[in-house]
């Protein structure tokens, strides 16, 4: 009867928490930003998609005045792609069947 | 008050009770009903559950109509909370991404000079 009350009552008045102050300490100092810092990326994130409009127009018009303009973008469905893909398909069959 | 975006709201309009669950899941971007079972577990299983419940729904402020623009920013927000660093990374791969292409329409124009060249051929 004595002993265990020994370690229960000091686990759940002091070692609890502690346990809790301890993760709530550093909860605060980890994951917080300040508001400048929030500011900041709202305002960063509203450039980057105004910038991102504009860009689309941009390249938009000149691809309209000049027909040999091609915007670089990542495209799928490309056979530059699809070889090697279909290659590693064909092998990872291959190995499927032989296991 | 300018950091209201990364404060704790408790989402009335998506609400069943109190709406912290539709907060913790607009908090977070973790589906509604997995916090709401979350809840219901931790309640059956701790008896913990229902008294947070309550106190954050006592505590915690309603969220604002039109704190979202769209679902973008929503979802940009979500991100921003889970991990600045993360979305300021991305961030700045967007104006990478936005500069190189920038430069293509740059270069195109300097290296071609299509409308210089279309000039000449006018006055031939």
């Amino acid at each position: 009867m004595f002993p265990s009350e020994i370690i229960i009552v000091p686990a759940i008045f002091i070692g609890l928490p502690w346990i809790i102050m301890h993760y709530m300490t550093r909860w605060k100092t980890a994951a917080t930003i300040t508001n400048d810092d929030e500011s900041l990326l709202e305002e960063l994130y509203q450039l980057a998609k105004r910038l991102d409009e504009r860009m689309d127009t941009v390249e938009r018009l000149v691809a309209s005045d000049n027909p040999d303009f091609k915007p670089a973008r990542i495209q799928h469905d490309q056979d530059i792609d699809n070889l090697p893909l279909r290659e590693l398909d064909r092998m990872l069959a291959e190995r499927g069947e032989r296991k | 008050m300018s950091s209201d975006r990364t404060k704790f709201y408790r989402d009335k309009q998506n609400a069943k009770l109190f709406g912290v669950c539709a907060g913790l899941a607009d908090y977070t971007g973790i589906d509604v009903l997995w916090c709401r079972l979350g809840f219901v577990v931790l309640t059956l299983a701790t008896g913990f559950g229902f008294p947070i419940y309550i106190a954050l729904g006592l505590l915690a402020a309603k969220k604002p109509p039109h704190l979202y623009v769209d679902r973008d920013e929503q979802k940009y927000w979500q991100r921003v909370r889970q991990s600045p660093k993360r979305t300021a990374r991305e961030i700045r791969a967007r104006f990478r991404d936005i500069d190189r292409r920038l430069a293509d329409v740059e270069s195109f124009y300097v290296s071609g000079n299509p409308r210089l060249s279309a000039e000449i051929e006018n006055l031939r």
